[in-house]
This record gives structure tokens, C-alpha cells and sequence, in this order.
């Protein structure tokens, strides 16, 4: 079974400062300061296709893992480190179009690659990625391929060449399937929240073979139908209260009264 | 003949009641280590004796108190405070010891800002204090990696350093004065004035004891004038580490003093700083304080830097952001249990000193072994984040699978053989085995030799101040068989 990841690398955003939120005439803001690391369901995602394709050798099957990215050279590192841990190939497309909220045109450029590179099986990828936040794009990814989707999916387990088992949260509990590949399978709040780390031997033997670039520009990127009109930073802050009291208990008491009973009656 | 257990809990629950000893079995599993074993003990495993007790003194008259009960009836006392150790120095190694906890002895007692001191009792965090101070326009110029968690007993006990520590030195150069209490329950007090000349400086029979001769409960430590509007931030991408020691022996003997002089090797390099040194070692300074010293440091720095071609400056937000986000806090160590547990990958770390002469050459011994002989590494590296005029420290950082292994195997296959060949070659070559975390209780089988014919002094320390062999035991100096 092939399995693609499809796998985003951002800034750290956590480690901006307001100051540092400056939004120039062409609506971007300078990150290039900040370490990068992986989108927090694609990293499930590549971790959870790992664990996948040990389980099918476990069971003689034959997996092959791949992954994708639509980034710039800043991704270098991580692609390294996906090689290392013998995804094989390991994909760059170097867009320069600004892809930022694009999701038509991201799910476009996935899905022509997995067209144009068969055999492909399952694509995994993350939910959401923490830039745009509007998980679309696995779900435009399946129309485009016209394959089924799951969202919020948290394991994945062989059956065989051609069939797997998929668990995904819903609304009241946990959904177990076997399917028929293939599919795109997005990755929620997996078990699985960290990528395994590559030894230095295998970073040495593995990681340092070339990743393949490819041209954004061979790629037909739809139009979006949407035009970014503005930036601006979302404040998030929270204020803390500290509650004065000679006890623990009556420190509930005063939490209780101020904070809770009234919440409390209209529940 | 020893108390049991049952009389050890009678006994403390007279001294300061019941409500201050907690015999829950979590608290005492977890009193019993500390970071050292936290591969084990975040699988549950804990293989060191359990204590009887851990007792939360809330006065120093307390602590003399249970010392004394502890003195009498030779019970081990493992003296604790912010629980933030990495050495192993608040390991339970005897059987029934008792757990002093003076985290809740936090009171802030004095700011002096005329005289530019300040005295907290020992459950004081350091960032509660720095926090305080910096409102006021002061900082006590102390910030190790730990500064959200460790406190002030536990900082002064095991000779902490901070980050800042080129400027302000390490907290050896900070503490003026303090109040300790020795096993037989005597509470000594050591003044606070700028200097004196009345003997030896037994200040340093206190500071750095490990919890080994005694209990700390007070600490008064200088402040200092705190302008980070002043702050410069320098970075630069080298080739190798032999240049970057160079350079930072260039600063520190041309009597230059930035706040921070830091020098990764590529590997360290390439876990902090990604984003612009693939393949590259990196080389930080921070120039602080008033203005014109701040500026005169940081150009002078740049000049220096400036004779290396191989040297390339980078943005200083690059710098200053990483800066911001280095310390560890509550919430880092639960992201850090789930990450370990998730992919058995864990960092540990050892770090030494040594003169500019021998550095480099440690440094690249050390690297080579380790890279030879130990298997599953995920990531070998280093970072000399302390200079002085005549040398600086080496902070060896190493990433492994644990692989192969119960989670009580961990340390006998991967950090304590690293460890060993560390601390064998910087002894093998002149340096110090331990620069700032201590010694614990996993480096005492090279204290004689760290110490060659001055280990007379520190046994006959040790012989004097516990002759009943009650204090943290198997810490320092090495259990006897």
C-alpha cells in the first residue's frame, strides 16, 4: 500500500511578540526569524504512517511511504529528518504564488501530484494546518480525486495490500472502519502527537539523499475566488484573578461565589 | 539500633504536627528521585528506597527542629526545595530517609535597594523574586534554564549559574550572605557586607554543600540596576568551534563582559536554530546594562568578531526571540513527559570546565567517543554558554532512542557511559568534571580525582560538620560499602 503524506512546515507563531506583528502593503508578515516546525496534525499524520507501515511489515505486507510538502527552502531541515526516517521519496514543490489561505489551489496542486505519480493509495495529511485554519483542504483533495475522505481520524491499521482500518472521532464517541483504499484520510487529535526522532547513523545513511523539488509552476493551481483583503492580530488574552483566603476551603467558597454559581444555574 | 519507620513518623508529627508530613505514596515515590531517573519514573518505576516522610517546614526553627531529631537518631535528611535537581542530588539513597521540603518557606523578607541586596527565605522562586525586583527597575541577575521552577535553598546549594552569568558571575558571586542550619540543629547566620578579610570565606563552605553538610533556609544576594532597554543582541554563523572558542577568549581577555557569550557546534546549533545555521556552529553575545557600556561592549564585540572572515552576522531577533522562549516552565515538563513517553526519545545532559588550552581538545575527544561507542544518539552536541578570563565550560547535550531496554536500563546503557567518558577526559586532561549542576550522587566515583590532593579538605568538611552521617548521603562524597 502507498501512503502519501501531505505535510505543512511553519513558523513557530507562539513566539511572536505584538511588536513584531507588522503587516507590510502586500499583507505579509515578517516570520522569517522564526525556527519553523511542523504542522501539529501533520505531525500526527507522518508519525501515525509510520506506526502504519511497521504494522504492515509485521503482516508481510509491502507499505511505501512518500511525503509532500508545497514549501520553500526553510523546510530543508524537516525534510531531511523525513528521510532519515525513510519516507522515500520526499517531495518539495516550490510554489512562488502566495498560497497562504488558498486551499483550492493547495488541494489542486495535491491532487494533480498524486494523479501525475500513481500509484497512490491513501494520502494522509493533518486536519487543519495552524495557518488558515479552515480545514478544507483534505476535503477538496477527495472531490478532486474524487476518492472518499475521513475527517478526524486518530489511528490507522493494515488489513491488507488493499484495505485498512480507520478509526476517527464523531460526535458521540469513536467510529471504526475498514475501507478500501483509496482514500484521503485526515488526521485530528490523534494518540500520536510526536513525530519519532531519526538516530545520527540513519540521518548519516538516509537523511542526507536529496529531497526532489519540483516546479510550482507545472502545476495547475485553481483559483480561489477570494482575494485577502487585510491582517490583523487576533488578541487572545486571558486576565487571572488571584482568590484571597486563610483555607483551601475558603478559597472554594469565594471561587464558588464569584465565578461559579451563577454559571452553574443556567446550565 | 535504627527507629522504624512508625517511630520516625511519631517522632516528626510531634516536632511540627501531622499536617506537615506527607506519607502519600505518590508524593514519596516521587520524593525519592529527581530529574536524573525521570525516564523511570515517568514509567512508573521507582527503585531507590522510598522515604519515610517528606516534611513541609514552614520556619527555620522547624528545619533545626526535624535536623536535630534526624541528627540524633541517624536518619538521612535530604534537604529540598524546588525539586528541580538533574543530578541525582535529591535521590533518596538510604533506607526510611526523611525529605525536608522548604518550598513553602517563600517569603520575600527584604529589598534593599539602597544597599543593592535582597534576602528571601529558601522556598523563594527565583523567577517570584527577578519578577518582583524587575518591577522595580532591578534583577538579581541570575537566570538558569530553571528559573521558573528552582528556588533560591536549592539554588545557592548546588553552585547554579545563570545565563547571564558572564556579567553578573555565577550565584557564588551573587550570594552576600545567609542562614543555615547544621544537623545538630544549630541555625548559623553569615552577615551581608561587601567584603571581608576575617578568615576564610566560609560563605563556601555553604554554598554548593549539596544539602551534604547543611540546610539552607535564608539567602541574601546582591541586586543589580536592570536596563533592557539597553539590551544588544549579536549573533553570528561560524565554521568551526576551535574559531568560536577563540573569539570568546578574545572577549573575555580584552576585559570585555557581555551578560551572555554563548558558542553552539553545528549539531546544538541545528536543534535551536534551524531557521538560519544548517551545518553551521553559532556564536551569541548580549551586551547589557547602562547605555554606554551596553554600546562600548557590544561594538567592541563586533570588532572583534569582525578580524573572522568565516563569521556572518544574522538578524539579532533571531537572537533576542530565542532568547525569550529558553527557560523552562511547569507546562515545558508536561509536554516533556508526554513527548518521552510517546517516542522514547529523551536529552540529558553533562557539562565541565576547563582552561582555553584544553577546550577544544576535550571537546573533540569527547564528541568522537561518544559518537564511536554509544549506540541509538539522535542528537550529539554542545554549547560553551559560560566564559571567564582564563577558560570556559562545555555543556555536552545528547538526544537517544531507548531501545532494547527496560526503563531501569536506561541510564546503565546510554547516559551514564556517556557521562563516564566526559567527565574521564576532562579530568584526563586538567578540567573540572562539574560546572554547574553539581555533583550529585552519580559523579562521586570520580570525586578524588576531581579534587587530587585537596579531597583532605572536603572529606574533613564533611567529617566535621556530619559526623553522624545524616546529611544527603551518597551525595558528594561517595556511599561507603
Amino acid at each position: 500500500m502507498n501512503i502519501l503524506v501531505c505535510f505543512t512546515v511553519m513558523p513557530e507563531l507562539e513566539l511572536m511578540l505584538d511588536d513584531d506583528w507588522v503587516v507590510d502593503k502586500n499583507l505579509h508578515i515578517d516570520v522569517g526569524f522564526l525556527k519553523q516546525s511542523l504542522n501539529c496534525f501533520d505531525e500526527s499524520a507522518l508519525e501515525l504512517a509510520l506506526r502504519f507501515s511497521e504494522a504492515a511489515q509485521n503482516l508481510h505486507l509491502s507499505p511505501k511511504l512518500s511525503a509532500l510538502t508545497i514549501a520553500g527552502p526553510e523546510a530543508t531541515a524537516m525534510l531531511k529528518t523525513l528521510s532519515a526516517l525513510r519516507f522515500d521519496p520526499v517531495v518539495r514543490i516550490d510554489s512562488e504564488k502566495d498560497l497562504r489561505f488558498q486551499s483550492m489551489s493547495i488541494a489542486a496542486i495535491l491532487s494533480q501530484y498524486v494523479v501525475d505519480h500513481p500509484p497512490q493509495d491513501v494520502v494522509l495529511t493533518g486536519i487543519q494546518s495552524g495557518i488558515g485554519e479552515n480545514a478544507k483542504t483534505p476535503l477538496l483533495v477527495a472531490e478532486m480525486l474524487e476518492w472518499p475522505c475521513i475527517t478526524q481520524v486518530i489511528e490507522i491499521e493494515p488489513v491488507d495490500e488493499t484495505e485498512l482500518t480507520v478509526t476517527c472521532q464523531v460526535d458521540n464517541g469513536l467510529l471504526q472502519q475498514t475501507i478500501q483504499a483509496p482514500c484521503v484520510l485526515a488526521v485530528g487529535n490523534a494518540a500520536y502527537s510526536y513525530l519519532r526522532v531519526p538516530t545520527l547513523k540513519d540521518r548519516i545513511q538516509f537523511g542526507k539523499k536529496a529531497h526532489e523539488i519540483l516546479y510550482g509552476g507545472d502545476f495547475d493551481a485553481l483559483e480561489e475566488g477570494v482575494e485577502l483583503m487585510d491582517l490583523n492580530l487576533a488578541k487572545q488574552e486571558r486576565s487571572g484573578t488571584l482568590i484571597e483566603g486563610a483555607t483551601p476551603k475558603e478559597k472554594a467558597a469565594t471561587l464558588y461565589a464569584s465565578c461559579l454559581k451563577e454559571r452553574l444555574k443556567k446550565l | 539500633m535504627a527507629l522504624t519507620r512508625q517511630h520516625i513518623l511519631e517522632g516528626l508529627r510531634k516536632i511540627v504536627g501531622e499536617e506537615q508530613v506527607v506519607v502519600d505514596e505518590k508524593v514519596l515515590q516521587e520524593s525519592s528521585v529527581d530529574r536524573f531517573r525521570r525516564f523511570e519514573a515517568y514509567h512508573g518505576v521507582f527503585r531507590m528506597p522510598l522515604p519515610a516522610a517528606v516534611v513541609n517546614v514552614s520556619t527555620t526553627e522547624e528545619v533545626a527542629a526535624v535536623m536535630k531529631f534526624a541528627n540524633e537518631n541517624r536518619i538521612n535528611v535530604v534537604p529540598r526545595t524546588g525539586h528541580s535537581a538533574t543530578e541525582g542530588g535529591l535521590e533518596t539513597a538510604l533506607e526510611n530517609s526523611i525529605v525536608i521540603d522548604g518550598s513553602t518557606m517563600n517569603k520575600i523578607i527584604n529589598i534593599d535597594t539602597y544597599n543593592m541586596q535582597a534576602t528571601a527565605q529558601c522556598g523563594v522562586s527565583l523567577q517570584r523574586l527577578d519578577d518582583l525586583l524587575k518591577e522595580q527597575g532591578y534583577t538579581t541577575g541570575h537566570s538558569p534554564q530553571s528559573k521558573p521552577l528552582a528556588q533560591l535553598g536549592g539554588l545557592v546549594a548546588t553552585r547554579s549559574i545563570g545565563q547571564f552569568s558572564t556579567l553578573y558571575g555565577g550565584i557564588e558571586d551573587m550570594v552576600v550572605g545567609l542562614e543555615a542550619v547544621f544537623p545538630d540543629g544549630g541555625i548559623t547566620r553569615i552577615k551581608n557586607v561587601p567584603r571581608r578579610a576575617a578568615g576564610p570565606d566560609i560563605r563556601h563552605v555553604i554554598i554548593g554543600n549539596e544539602g551534604a553538610l547543611c540546610y539552607i533556609t535564608e539567602v541574601t544576594v546582591k541586586i543589580f540596576k536592570y536596563f533592557p532597554e539597553n539590551n544588544r543582541f549579536l549573533g553570528y554563523t561560524l565554521d568551526t568551534m576551535k574559531t568560536g572558542f577563540e573569539i570568546l577568549r578574545e572577549v573575555m581577555v580584552n576585559g570585555y563582559r557581555p551578560s551572555v557569550a554563548r558558542l553552539y557546534d553545528v549539531e546544538d546549533g541545528a536543534y535551536h536554530f534551524s531557521h538560519f545555521a544548517q551545518d553551521k556552529c553559532v556564536l551569541i553575545f548580549v551586551a547589557e546594562g547602562a547605555k554606554p557600556l551596553a554600546d562600548a561592549t557590544a561594538a567592541a564585540i563586533e570588532e572583534i568578531v569582525s578580524r573572522y572572515d568565516e563569521c556572518k552576522k544574522v538578524d539579532a531577533r533571531l537572537i533576542k526571540r530565542w532568547f525569550e522562549h529558553l527557560n523552562w516552565d511547569p507546562a515545558d515538563l508536561v509536554e516533556e513527559k508526554r513527548e518521552i513517553l510517546e517516542t522514547k526519545n529523551i536529552c540529558n545532559t553533562t557539562e565541565i570546565a576547563a582552561n582555553w588550552s584544553i577546550i577544544n581538545e576535550i571537546y573533540e575527544v569527547c564528541m568522537r567517543r561518544v559518537r564511536n561507542e554509544i549506540p541509538d544518539l539522535t542528537l550529539l552536541g554542545g554549547h560553551s554558554s559560560h566564559s571567564y578570563l582564563n577558560g570556559t565550560n562545555l555543556y555536552f547535550v545528547y538526544f537517544y532512542n531507548v531501545v532494547d531496554c527496560k526503563p531501569e536500563e536506561e541510564l546503565s546503557k546510554y547516559h551514564l557511559p556517556i557521562k563516564k567518558i566526559i567527565v574521564e577526559e576532562t579530568i584526563k586532561a586538567g578540567g573540572s568534571m562539574c560546572h554547574h549542576h553539581g555533583v550529585g550522587k552519580h559523579r562521586t566515583q570520580w570525586i578524588e580525582k576531581e579534587y587530587g590532593s585537596s579531597y583532605y579538605i572536603l572529606k574533613k568538611l564533611k567529617e566535621a560538620f556530619d559526623p553522624n552521617h545524616m546529611m544527603n548521603m551518597g551525595t558528594i562524597i561517595p556511599l561507603e560499602d
